[in-house]
This record gives structure tokens, C-alpha cells and sequence, in this order.
């Protein structure tokens, strides 16, 4: 396989996951902003740009942060980079050049999702049209996702699957560095609304809010939580799922022996930590700390795949 | 499909009764489709304009139809043809044998832009320069085709010979069941088996790589670029994917280098090598051409092989025939006057109001003169060009085009049509049983160009 194409690949599936991450993003600052709190409604546009990493170039951009504009900056503003807009437009323009490279089906997925959103484009589209919006980006990335399945079980596809679990590693990772404080002990029992509401924003965000019901009896707690989004293997979210993955479809490879073997052994001490740890342990000595190293692990990562099998 | 005012030629009925069953919302819907399917599958022309949404060709429902027997004669007579443009070339690399038994003057070949001189003495694998070639035809007649313009270099449009078809399988299964139409899928796979069989001598590998060389997707026939290597099964390159070393060309793998056997190439000559042609390119792979010469791989079409589609050449290809073949040709060439000869220029000018002038470099429809369907001004404007730079021009007489019935506002109206056909020459020389039909949409035209509103048709072989 080319170099350029097993690069094209890894960089589709990390624009088609952060489309749908921003999207969910949206979802939740919309939902939050339907609620009152006491001193009018809640407003969770800030931590929704900061946990897009878009907060920076929105406030380059406006003086002042409205639903109306934080909405369209993450949706279909083309100066912000990570806006679903630009996600797309690059997934499939790279799709564009790989498209030899996976099945007609993945390519009619990027496309038909990016014809679509040029017409969603050109319409104006209202505050009522936000979970339509969203729920589309969902649907989108699902059947390009879907159309993974039928692909040939070799490089590429791991190319692309390191590419994804790359992406999400990064996005939860970022989310839980932004809220990562409402996970901390509290000094005394608070069970108030505004926890609960902040708990519902990350599991939601993480498109975990029902399944974490599931994953675990009684209570929701702080600790629950935080185990369900960084240690617990089931979940499709988790930093320890995407590292997890990040190892299997490495190691997958069949190219270069001593590359996969390079990056793998930087990423195997996280991974160790990751499965052996426990959840208090990382509470108690800094949640924080141990988000923003994950975070530095995971580019430095990605940085070696590029060194490695993109040039 | 109509032989005369109102009689249907016999292998056109089945359509004709089609057409009448089906309603204008019908067509309405099919077009729809048609139009949404050919933009998800992304057969678009890119635009420079990135706020512009991409293009697609304008495309007929009404199917082109050849009987067996029809499709036959232009079989025959268009691989005679390639067979020819390839002896040509060989021939003016090497000996010359042509200009010594002056049949074409030495200096309308020599002096050529299109004239390779570093090609000179070098013989490519099996002696074909130019595997595929594209032979532009036009129908005057019942039985009268004529040549129109070959295409040696990389002819593009057979992407739209296999999705057209593609759609209307789709579409209209039924027509398919009612109408023996010889199937055209094949042609990937027969595209691959030329340019394996046209391995560089060095190649030891029973099943030699073959990739596709393209200019990047900003090219107009991107989209036939992956098609086409997607249905092979081939990488799909540019030339930063691939370097020389030693005698060999690599492209650049995940696993390391990979050597190339064969190039498809579609991208011009002057770009394929800064070493060799335009030290300004910074699209080309240095030292291609000596791993080239010394059969390291093998490059399709050669370099070079643009000068058997020179507009000026065209005129001796009849003679090419004869002459390397010892057959008389098949299919006739359209009666053109060579304005760099003065008798012929005297003819052109004093003719020019019935004349179709030329460039003999132009392409895509532009550059020409329509002289019964240009105003006085425009007509004085060519006398000029034709004065001043009469080697740069040919004329040929207006022909007149056959009539396909086309859905023009959801009714049958009769648009000028042509045809290219896709011939590959290998280690066999074979025709697509098809081709691209071009029609000009709009009333009264004769240029079927896309990029003047000319859109396409599915093209019908029917089986013996």
C-alpha cells in the first residue's frame, strides 16, 4: 500500500469521528441550554468550544459567546477547522484519492453525506434544526462506519481503524480534561442538580448516558463515572477502549515489523497503567494530571505513525 | 434510429416502443436518478472554482444502438487503424521507412512539438507505443463512417462508456431482458492484461505491477483516473509516490519500496520527467526516462506517441494503412485540406463560408470556425489566422452528423451524435464492444464537447 494512501485513510476516519464528536458536542450544549438554572438558563457553550478545542478561533472570531454563532462555528463555519463542515469536506476529499483503496460503499457513504451537506449548506438553518443536524452527522458517520465491514481485513483497514481510535482517544480525553473537576470528591455529599446536569453532559457527550446505566448497579456516583469513561473496557469510549484498540490494529499490521515495534513500545507502559490501574487510585493522585499526559501520549503516538509509515 | 422521415430502422423498434410506454413523469424521475447517482458516485468534472459544486455531463436516456453486423465493419476497421498509427510510430523512431518512399514529407513529422527526439532509436516492449487509442467517428450515412480524429496519447471517456451502462442496468432492467446488448464490463480487466503484456524486458515477475500515474485530483478525468484503477485493481499514483534508483523505478509503500513494471500514464509528456523535458515541472520523476530506455519499466503510451494524432498527420493515416499494412483502409478519413500547402490554402480561403476550419494543436471544440454557422466577422477574423499561421490550421467540409433520438424537455428530438470506441493493443489487439456516444444537446449544434454542452449516451452493441 501506498504511503500517501494508508495516510489518506487514517486521516478519513479521524475527520469522520470528529464530525461526529463535534456533533455530539452541539447536541449537548443545546440540550443544557432548554434547562433553567437559577439565574436563567444554563449555558454550556464555553466548555462545549473548549472541549471541540474550537474556543480559541471562536473568540478570534466573535466577542461574545451565542448559541446562534457557536452553533454555526462548530457546524458549517469554514475557518474552523474542525467544524463538521470541514470534517467532511476533507474526509472526502481524501476519500477522493483513496477511494481505489476501499469498498464503493464507503466511498458512497462520504460522498452522499458530503453532497448532502453542501445542501444543508446553502439553506438557512434555524435553532430548531439543531438535533436534526446532529442526529444526521450521527447517522452519516454510522454508515461510513458500517461500510468498514465489508472491507478486506488487511492495512488499510487497520490504518483506518488506528486512525478512529486515535481520534476518540483524543476527543475523550480532551472532553474529560474539560470536566474533568465534576468527577473530584466533593468535601461533603452535594447530589445537588447542577452535578447530576454536569455528570448527564459528559455521558452524554460521550454518547454513554444509557449505557452507563447498564454498565453499573445502584447509585451514580463520581467514581462510577469516572471508572466508566477511563478504565472500563467495555466501553466503546473509554481511554482505556481506545488505547486498547490503538494497540490491536497496530499490531495488526503486516507492513514494517520493526516500526509497528518502535511505536508499539512507546505506548506500552499507558497501556499497562491503563488496565492494571484503579479508579480511586487515579482520582486521589490527580485525575487531571493523568488526563493531560494520556493526551500528550496519544500525539506523540500519532506523531510516530506519521514519521514511521507516512513519509 | 429513423432511416428516413418516419421510418424506424428495424433494430431501433424495441426502444421506440419502449419510449412510447413511458410517461413524462417517468422520464422526469429517471433523470433525477440518474443525475443523483452519477454525483454519489462522484463521475463529476472538478472545477477550479471550489465555491462552484462540481459539474456532471449532461446524460440521454435514449440508448445508441448498432446492429452486429454495423459494429463489425468499425471493429475491423478501427483496430486496422490503431494497428497502423502503431507502425507509424515505430517506423519514424527508427528507420523512416515512410519518408524514404515519400508518402508523409519528413518535415510535417520532425518538426513536430509533439515529435519525441529523445525517443529516437528506442524500441518499447512488443514495438507499441500507444496501447490505447480512442478513434473519434462520426455516421454521415446508412452505411458511411468516417474517422474524425484519433487519439493516441491518453484518451479519456471510457469511464462513461461503463457507468452509463452501468445506469441504465439499474434502471431499466427490462430493456436489458427485451435487447441482446454485448456486455462492456469486461474492460478493466482487458485494460490490465494489455499492460501486462506489455512488461519492460527487465521484468522478471510473471505478473508484472502495473499502476496508474495521475496529474492529482484537481485533473478534469480524476474521477476516470481511480475508476479505472479501482476496477483493475491497481495503485492509483502520483509522481511523488514514485523515485528512481539504480535502473529502477519504486513507488512508496507503508512496507518500503515497491518496484513498478508498468506505467499507465495520464499525464502529459513534458511532466513526466524534469530531468528529460520541463526542468520547471515539479509534477515529474527524475530519471524515469533512463530507467525507461533501459527497460526498467515500461511507460503507456511511450512518450512520444502524441505525434500519430497530429491533426496534420491524420491526413496520411489512410496511407499509413497501405503502406504497413498492405490493406485498403476500412474506415475513410474525412477530406481535409492541409493549409500549409498553398493549393490547399487557396481551396480554404476561397471556400471558407462552407468549411469547418481547425487548429491543428486545438482540442475540446474550441479554436474552430464553423464556416456555414459563423457570422461574416468571424469568418474574417480566421482568413486572417489563416493568412498570417496557415501550418497551424486544417479544413474539413461540415459533415452531416447523424441524428439520435434524444429526451430534449421530456420529448424525442433528433441531436448530432459521434463516437469513440476504445481500442487496446497488446499482446492482442481488441475493440470495446461500445464506446462513448457524444451528443450535442443543443438544437442545430455540431459540437458534441462536454465542455461545450455536449452530454453523453449509453452505446449499444447488440449480440449476433
Amino acid at each position: 500500500m501506498l504511503s500517501r494512501t494508508a495516510e489518506y485513510l487514517y486521516w478519513i476516519s479521524r475527520y469522520m469521528e470528529r464530525a461526529e464528536t463535534t456533533a455530539r458536542l452541539l447536541d449537548v450544549g443545546y440540550r443544557m441550554s432548554l434547562f433553567p438554572n437559577p439565574s436563567g438558563y444554563n449555558n454550556e457553550w464555553e466548555s462545549v468550544l473548549s472541549a471541540a478545542g474550537a474556543i480559541e478561533g471562536y473568540k478570534n472570531k466573535y466577542d461574545t459567546i451565542v448559541q446562534r454563532n457557536v452553533e454555526d462555528y462548530l457546524f458549517f463555519d469554514e475557518s474552523n477547522p474542525s467544524s463538521v463542515y470541514n470534517c467532511i469536506l476533507n474526509a472526502r476529499n481524501n476519500a477522493l484519492v483513496v477511494r481505489t483503496s476501499f469498498t464503493p460503499e464507503s466511498w458512497l457513504a462520504i460522498n452522499k453525506t458530503y453532497q448532502e451537506i453542501l445542501n444543508l449548506k446553502e439553506k438557512k438553518f434555524s435553532k430548531s434544526d439543531l438535533p436534526d443536524l446532529t442526529e444526521w452527522t450521527i447517522e452519516q458517520v454510522n454508515l461510513f462506519r458500517g461500510s468498514l465491514s465489508s472491507l478486506l481485513r488487511n492495512d488499510g483497514y487497520n490504518f483506518i481503524f488506528l486512525g478512529l481510535f486515535i481520534e476518540r482517544a483524543d476527543n475523550s480525553a480532551r472532553l474529560l480534561d474539560v470536566k474533568y473537576f465534576v468527577l473530584l470528591p466533593k468535601p461533603q455529599y452535594v447530589g445537588g442538580n447542577i452535578d447530576n446536569m454536569q455528570w448527564s453532559i459528559l455521558l452524554r457527550s460521550l454518547s454513554s448516558f444509557r449505557a452507563f446505566r447498564w454498565a453499573y448497579d445502584g447509585n451514580i456516583t463520581a467514581t462510577k463515572i469516572a471508572d466508566f469513561l477511563v478504565l472500563n473496557n467495555n466501553c466503546p469510549r473509554s481511554l482505556s477502549f481506545c488505547i486498547q484498540n490503538i494497540v490491536k490494529h497496530l499490531t495488526n499490521l503486516t507492513c514494517s515489523p520493526e516500526k509497528v515495534g518502535r511505536i508499539y513500545s512507546n505506548l506500552k507502559d499507558l497501556n499497562t497503567k491503563i488496565q492494571e490501574e484503579k479508579i480511586e487510585t487515579i482520582v486521589e493522585y490527580g485525575l487531571h494530571q493523568f488526563v493531560t499526559q494520556f493526551i500528550r501520549k496519544i500525539s506523540s503516538v500519532d506523531n510516530e505513525i506519521h514519521k514511521e509509515f507516512f513519509n | 434510429m429513423y432511416q428516413s422521415e418516419s421510418v424506424i430502422r428495424n433494430h431501433y423498434n424495441n426502444i421506440n416502443d419502449w419510449l412510447d410506454q413511458m410517461t413524462s413523469k417517468v422520464i422526469l424521475e429517471k433523470n433525477a436518478e440518474a443525475e443523483t447517482h452519477f454525483r454519489n458516485i462522484g463521475i463529476t468534472f472538478s472545477t477550479n472554482n471550489e465555491t462552484v459544486r462540481e459539474r456532471i455531463i449532461p446524460f440521454d436516456l435514449i440508448p445508441r444502438i448498432f446492429t452486429y453486423t454495423e459494429w463489425l465493419r468499425l471493429e475491423r476497421g478501427v483496430i486496422q487503424r490503431a494497428k497502423a498509427l502503431n507502425a507509424f510510430l515505430a517506423d519514424i523512431y527508427n528507420q523512416g521507412e515512410i519518408i524514404k518512399a515519400n508518402i508523409i514529407p519528413k518535415e510535417i513529422i520532425y518538426k513536430k512539438k509533439s515529435f519525441e527526439p529523445s525517443m529516437f532509436g528506442f524500441s518499447p516492449p512488443r514495438d507499441i507505443y500507444s496501447p490505447i487509442i480512442g478513434i473519434d467517428l462520426v455516421r454521415t450515412g446508412p452505411n458511411d463512417y468516417f474517422v474524425l480524429e484519433d487519439n493516441c496519447r491518453t484518451p479519456s471517456g471510457v469511464s462513461y462508456m461503463l457507468e452509463n451502462r452501468e445506469i441504465m442496468m439499474r434502471m431499466f432492467p427490462d430493456l436489458f431482458h427485451n435487447n441482446r446488448v454485448t456486455p462492456i464490463d469486461d474492460y478493466p480487466t482487458r485494460l490490465l492484461q494489455t499492460l501486462m503484456s506489455l512488461a519492460p524486458f527487465k521484468c522478471e515477475n510473471p505478473e508484472p505491477v502495473c499502476v496508474l500515474l495521475t496529474p492529482g485530483p484537481l485533473n478534469s478525468a480524476y474521477y476516470e483516473h481511480s475508476f479505472l484503477s479501482d476496477q483493475m485493481g491497481i495503485e492509483m499514483v502520483e509522481s511523488t509516490d514514485l523515485f528512481v534508483e539504480g535502473k529502477y523505478l519504486y513507488m512508496k509503500t507503508v512496507d518500503g519500496p515497491k518496484r513498478v513494471d508498468v506505467i499507465y500514464r495520464r499525464i502529459d509528456d513534458e511532466f513526466l520527467d524534469p530531468l528529460c523535458f520541463n526542468p520547471n515541472s515539479v509534477i515529474g520523476i527524475p530519471g524515469i526516462m533512463d530507467v525507461y530506455r533501459t527497460g526498467g519499466v515500461n511507460i503507456c503510451s511511450a512518450p512520444g506517441a502524441g505525434i500519430a494524432d497530429d491533426k496534420a498527420i491524420y491526413i496520411y493515416v489512410p496511407s499509413m494503412i497501405k503502406f504497413y499494412l498492405g490493406e485498403q483502409p476500412i474506415l475513410d478519413n474525412v477530406k481535409t485540406w492541409n493549409c500549409e500547402k498553398e493549393q490547399d490554402l487557396k481551396y480554404v480561403l476561397d471556400n471558407i463560408n462552407d468549411l469547418v476550419i481547425k487548429e491543428v494543436d486545438g482540442s475540446g471544440g474550441y479554436g474552430m470556425l464553423i464556416g456555414p454557422k459563423s457570422s461574416k466577422s468571424s469568418i474574417d477574423e480566421f482568413k486572417t489566422k489563416l493568412s498570417t499561421n496557415p501550418k497551424g490550421y486544417i479544413a474539413q467540409p461540415l459533415l452531416d452528423l447523424s441524428f439520435s433520438p434524444t429526451l430534449i424537455k421530456n420529448q424525442v428530438e433528433g441531436r448530432r451524435v459521434d463516437l469513440r470506441p476504445f481500442c487496446l493493443i497488446g499482446e492482442q489487439a481488441q475493440l470495446s464492444s461500445g464506446g462513448l456516444t457524444r451528443v450535442a444537446m443543443n438544437e442545430g449544434s455540431f459540437v458534441v464537447n462536454s465542455s461545450q454542452g455536449g452530454g453523453v449516451k449509453d452505446t449499444w452493441v447488440l449480440a449476433e
